[in-house]
């Protein structure tokens, strides 16, 4: 369907439109027009994304000049499928005079095409298959030997033939492609498509990707270099963005990595002998390279650039590398006496928290490096490698990760703290010493985000309370709203529940955990429930080391065989695969009807990524509120930084992170209208205001006053209630007036008359 | 309250707590620590009696009518709402499917009792198993009533495995009679199995006639020994039509089974619900187009046999004084029909049987609802009695009752005679009495 909003003609690929996402397409336009930032929380189920892409295309079409790129980026390759498939359909409602190019991005393990480089198993292992066989110097020699003599990749050669007659040669005609489709025109034309695809995002409309091509330094520098400032950039599902940011700027070393380290050191200081004795040449031209301050790259052929420096582009100094650094042997002694200093810094007994300010000073005192060479450690690294021609590149992920805390501990000095843990908390007997160079504003990586683009959007189900997103990465939306949804029935029904049906309360505050009584009474809860509830059931708790405890207690009360009598239970564990495996005899189980209980964890996987929709997921129940480690030196580090910088109370955050966390946990269960699902918050903090309010407001509006201080055979009887009423037939498209489906006629009556809304 | 707090815990053994400064740093969660619990003592020793109302929640079935007073919820109104929303909807897809649409009217059902541990759930008065045997009495009662060319089986789920309580028969009362005998639940739900033994009955009938499972599904999981998916495909080539109707809440296999075989998946709220819902069941579905091919049948019409002749019983197996039938092909003596000729197999049935299926056929059409409405000066142009029972149609303030017309001879009905007329008359008296007039 096809309606205007104000000035811009909407193209729409369904017949009908939720009066939510009309709204939503209207705040966001007028976020493009004021070219500003927003923040929007819409449920999932309303179709967020068709809104979206529809509204930003459109906006495109009517406004072509300056053309406007979109940039969606995406949490997992999952949902950038989910993605690239809604545009694919929205494409085919486009007039055909508007056909724009829209492709997918995601890294060589996904897109590469050569049997060969695909058998390795990590992505860190196809990266480094990849380059040994394009890297610009195994090419120089292949050319050099006989065919054959020295393997080359195919896909690439034939690709860059292609692309050598000029960048029109390799042009995509428009249409949109994922994946599968680059990789199917890959094959078909014998094109590489993961550097087709790098080719084809500076001609895109519409480039789908992750997170990280944005956000983290290392690879934004390299993929996200020449995106224009017309460029709409939707963060979406981004309700941890601030832990991405974080995560971006962390770096965290072991005593593994710096073994692994020296052996890099080792290997590299032979090579430098070997190309001695026989290309002297090479490492002469290097340090004249980089006595003239040449930037390493702009010259570097495609498949040799690496990922780039770690820290953000404005803070680089545009200076030649230091003197002292410049020969490769002294470079590498500088390394080694870093590596050495940090095997000592690891060696203590205590927990030490420092500022970047005294580590870099201690550095230079002790081993004689000052914060310049720490800063440019990473760069001269990277081109010491390529000299030393290292295709290898996962073998050296050791020193590149040294490297790369050493530039970040040179470049920054407010907003990270360094942390050494000589052993992890809950296992004090286990010396297992960490260093970490924790990032704890969120603001530093988004920033260049936020200052290059014309509009960021960030947009999720959850991202209430909505007023504390601006603050945590610093920036002036010029829109930010929470849309709730239009429902023809009440398919959601959260309860809190406070006490067991013993009337004692039950939570898991540190000081109650423990008590045999909660225990019990959350046991029961779960058993009554699984007698009540048909096919899957999903309870969230709020940490591996809760989970392992409670469900041990439950084993030996004899209450998990008798669960198991209803339904079978199967358990999140932190092995990737055995999760998987549990996860699919789990849907198993709730398809042919044997019904299943699925424990997992807060902040876990299967939190963050998994849908639990339809019959797979029919009540959710949250034990406990999901605070963090709040005895983790890095949250504590944080919280201090937070107060101080941004104001933000430590009780406020710490509350607000855990109910995004719930909220996100609850929120698996439904995923679209025509779904329902129960949610139970097992915790008797949950009925308190502070807490309560800062659920999102589509729980919110779904959440009674009778259903705030239940026990648990109330929640039973309204859980009964609830299932049998949601079995009835129901009338999609609502009636009177609760319209939820509005047509094309609809809008154009609601066009006419502005005042009479909603 | 705090202090009664405290002894709680003091008598569960608490665990001592952290030191206070420890506790501080224990962080966010608890340092707002105002203590609410209330009710403490609360609703945990009931009284028997007390807990019958918590339970009944029989205040729910209570409204507030305009002046304050609390009455009953009105249940008329709502009852005939709900009848004629099935009846237009009946109307509709009977309309839509084609104008002249076939039933099946030859059914051999399996009714598929679950006797599981969750059938002695008490959320059905006195417990669902009691609830579900009293109403399926009800259903083969109708059942034969609108079916009377139609057989009906039952089969019991419990303890994992299932097993056939009847075979395919035409007689209601030992239908009945072998179910009220079994009636106790115990261990796990199969459906598989159930499908499976239904299945190896049901594949064996002709294929005049239309193989239909009704499940009566109390428990929320199914305990298979296999893949029930390969089963639910097997129904599905056999053209068995299964329907469930659940008594708890929506399970996916169900429904999947139902959307499979193209049944209908029910699930009842409440006690008359279930009613409802299984009575719905009782009048022949339409026919499945692909196997819906008019062929003949050869059916007998038995002569009623003189009184005091002694003869040979076919289905007893002894000799009988009077009564009964005798098959027109191989004069064998049957006691009741409709039936089956146990010696040659004939399919023997009276013509009133015939007749009493052959109103499925021709529906009388749903009556439009009157609104209330109307302006007076309308109103008063309309009768003022029922045409079927001559009641009053104005209530005491001078409004009309909500009423129903039938939209061929415009006469106006109230809203009991409207569910007379289609579920029991089959005729409209206003449309028969007219023709009597003019022809």
């Amino acid at each position: 369907m096809k309606f205007q909003i104000e000035d811009v003609t909407v193209y729409f690929p369904y017949d009908y439109i939720y009066p939510e996402q009309y709204e939503y397409m209207v705040e966001l336009k007028r976020a493009l027009d004021a070219r500003g930032h927003c923040l929007l929380e819409m449920p999932t189920g309303t179709g967020k994304t068709v809104a979206l892409l529809s509204l930003i295309t459109s906006y495109a079409l009517a406004r072509p000049s300056p053309p406007l790129k979109l940039l969606y980026c995406t949490r997992t390759v999952h949902e950038m499928e989910k993605t690239l498939a809604e545009l694919r359909l929205l494409h085919s409602h486009l007039p055909p005079t508007h056909r724009s190019l829209a492709l997918g991005l995601s890294s060589r393990k996904n897109l590469c095409v050569n049997p060969y480089v695909l058998s390795s198993a990590s992505r860190d292992s196809v990266d480094s298959a990849c380059r040994r066989l394009t890297a610009s110097w195994v090419r120089a020699a292949a050319a050099e030997q006989p065919p054959g003599a020295v393997p080359t990749c195919s896909f690439f050669e034939s690709y860059d033939r292609a692309a050598s007659s000029g960048p029109d040669a390799v042009l995509l005609p428009p249409g949109v492609y994922t994946l599968g489709d680059l990789r199917a025109l890959g094959r078909e034309k014998g094109w590489c498509p993961y550097f087709l695809a790098r080719q084809m995002i500076r001609y895109a409309n519409v480039v789908v990707y992750s997170y990280q091509y944005l956000l983290d330094p290392k690879v934004a520098g390299i993929i996200s270099r020449e995106m224009q400032r017309e460029c709409v950039v939707v963060f979406d599902e981004a309700h941890n963005i601030d832990n991405v940011c974080i995560e971006a700027l962390s770096v965290s070393v072991r005593r593994q990595t710096l073994d692994g380290a020296t052996r890099n050191l080792h290997r590299m200081a032979q090579e430098i002998d070997r190309f001695k004795a026989t290309d002297a040449s090479r490492l002469r031209a290097e340090y004249n390279r980089l006595v003239e301050g040449l930037a390493q790259r702009g010259n570097l052929a495609l498949t040799d650039a690496w990922l780039s420096n770690p820290a953000l582009p404005d803070d680089i100094l545009k200076e030649a590398v230091p003197g002292n650094i410049r020969r490769a042997e002294h470079f590498l002694s500088v390394l080694r006496r870093l590596v050495q200093y940090l095997k000592g810094r690891l060696q203590t007994e205590n927990v030490e928290t420092e500022r970047p300010v005294d580590f870099v000073a201690s550095v230079s005192s002790q081993a004689g490096i000052d914060q310049k060479m720490l800063r440019f450690c990473y760069d001269r690294l990277h081109s010491l490698m390529l000299t030393l021609e290292i295709t290898d590149t996962d073998e050296f992920l050791h020193i590149q990760t040294i490297c790369d805390f050493a530039t970040l501990v040179g470049t920054y000095m407010q907003g990270f703290s360094i942390i050494i843990e000589p052993f992890d908390e809950r296992m004090p007997h286990i010396p297992d010493p960490v260093l970490q160079l924790s990032c704890h504003d969120a603001s530093l990586a988004i920033k260049p985000v936020f200052d290059r683009f014309q509009s960021v959007i960030i947009t999720s189900g959850t991202l209430s309370p909505i007023d504390l997103y601006p603050r945590l990465l610093n920036f002036n939306p010029v829109i930010s709203r929470s849309f709730t949804m239009s429902l023809t029935r009440d398919c959601i029904c959260p309860m809190v529940l406070t006490r067991g049906s013993d009337q004692l309360p039950v939570s898991t505050k540190f000081d109650m955990r423990s008590d045999p009584g909660v225990v019990r009474n959350y046991g029961r809860l779960l058993l009554e429930m699984v007698a009540a509830v048909p096919d899957g059931i999903v309870c969230f708790f709020v940490s591996y080391s809760y989970m392992d405890g409670i469900v041990n207690s439950w084993n030996e009360m004899g209450i998990l065989q008798d669960v198991m009598q209803h339904k079978l239970v199967f358990i999140e564990t932190q092995d990737v695969v055995e999760t998987t495996l549990a996860l699919d005899n789990y849907r198993r189980a709730c398809d042919c009807g044997r019904g299943a209980v699925f424990f997992s964890v807060a902040r876990g996987k299967v939190a963050e990524g998994i849908d639990f929709d339809r019959h797979y997921g029919r009540l959710v129940i949250m034990f406990g509120v999901p605070f963090q480690y709040t005895l983790s030196r890095i949250l504590i580090a944080r919280l201090e930084y937070l107060r101080n910088t941004f104001q933000i109370k430590e009780g406020d955050f710490l509350t607000f992170d855990a109910l995004r966390q719930a909220a996100q946990c609850v929120g698996r269960v439904i995923r679209s209208k025509a779904d329902y699902g129960m949610m139970i918050f097992a915790d008797k903090r949950y009925s308190r205001h502070d807490k309560r309010s800062k659920l999102p407001g589509w729980i919110l509006s779904h959440l009674h006053d009778a259903h705030l201080n239940l026990s648990t055979d109330m929640a039973l009887h309204i859980a009964r209630e609830f299932l049998r009423r949601m079995a009835q037939p129901y009338d999609k498209a609502g009636t009177g007036g609760r319209k939820t489906l509005l047509s094309q006629e609809d809008l154009e009556k609601m066009g006419e008359d502005p005042m009479n809304m909603f | 309250m705090s202090g009664s707090v405290a002894v709680h815990r003091g008598s569960l053994g608490f665990p001592a707590m952290g030191g206070g400064e420890e506790r501080r740093k224990r962080g966010g969660d608890d340092e707002e620590e105002e203590e609410e619990e209330e009710e403490e003592n609360g609703v945990r020793g009931m009284e028997a009696w007390e807990r019958a109302y918590a339970d009944e929640r029989s205040w729910e079935a209570l409204q507030e009518d305009e002046s304050g007073l609390l009455r009953p919820i009105d249940t008329k109104t709502l009852v005939h709402a709900q009848y004629r929303r099935r009846l237009l909807l009946r109307s509709a897809a009977a309309s839509s499917a084609a104008p002249r649409i076939q039933k099946g009217l030859i059914r051999y059902l399996y009714v598929v009792i679950d006797l599981s541990r969750a059938a002695s759930e008490m959320d059905f008065r006195p417990s669902r198993m009691v609830v579900v045997a009293k109403c399926v009495e009800v259903f083969i009662r109708e059942f034969f009533d609108q079916n009377p060319l139609s057989h009906i089986g039952m089969v019991t789920i419990k303890d994992g495995v299932a097993q056939c309580l009847t075979d395919l028969g035409g007689s209601p009362d030992s239908q009945i009679k072998s179910l009220l005998g079994k009636l106790e639940c115990s261990g796990d739900a199969s459906l598989q199995n159930a499908l499976e033994l239904v299945y190896g009955y049901l594949s064996q009938i002709p294929s005049y006639g239309h193989r239909e499972v009704l499940i009566l599904y109390s428990a929320l999981n199914t305990c298979d020994p296999g893949d029930i998916m390969e089963t639910v495909q097997q129904c599905k080539k056999a053209k068995i039509r299964c329907s469930v109707i659940g008594l708890s809440a929506e399970i996916y296999i169900c429904k999947h089974l139902c959307e499979e075989t193209g049944g209908s998946y029910t699930v009842a709220l409440d006690e008359s619900h279930f009613k409802e819902l299984l009575l719905e069941h009782a009048p022949p579905p339409p026919a499945i187009a692909e196997y819906a091919a008019a062929n003949l049948i050869r059916m007998g019409f038995p002569q009623r046999g003189a009184d005091g002749v002694i003869s040979i019983c076919s289905c007893h197996k002894e000799a009988k004084v009077g009564g009964g039938y005798t098959c027109p092909r191989c004069k064998a003596r049957v006691c009741e029909l409709p039936t089956e000729c146990q010696i040659c197999g004939l399919t023997l049935v009276s013509s009133p049987h015939l007749a009493r299926s052959y109103h499925h056929l021709f529906p009388v059409t749903p009556f439009n609802e009157v609104s209330s409405r109307i302006p007076t000066k309308w109103s008063q142009k309309l009768p003022q009695t029922c045409y079927g029972c001559q009641q009053s149609l104005v209530s005491h303030g001078g409004k009309s009752d909500p009423h129903v017309s039938c939209p061929k001879c415009n006469q106006h009905f109230c809203l009991d005679c409207d569910i007379y007329i289609h579920e029991s008359l089959h005729n409209c008296p206003g449309c028969e009495s007219q023709h009597g007039s003019t022809t």
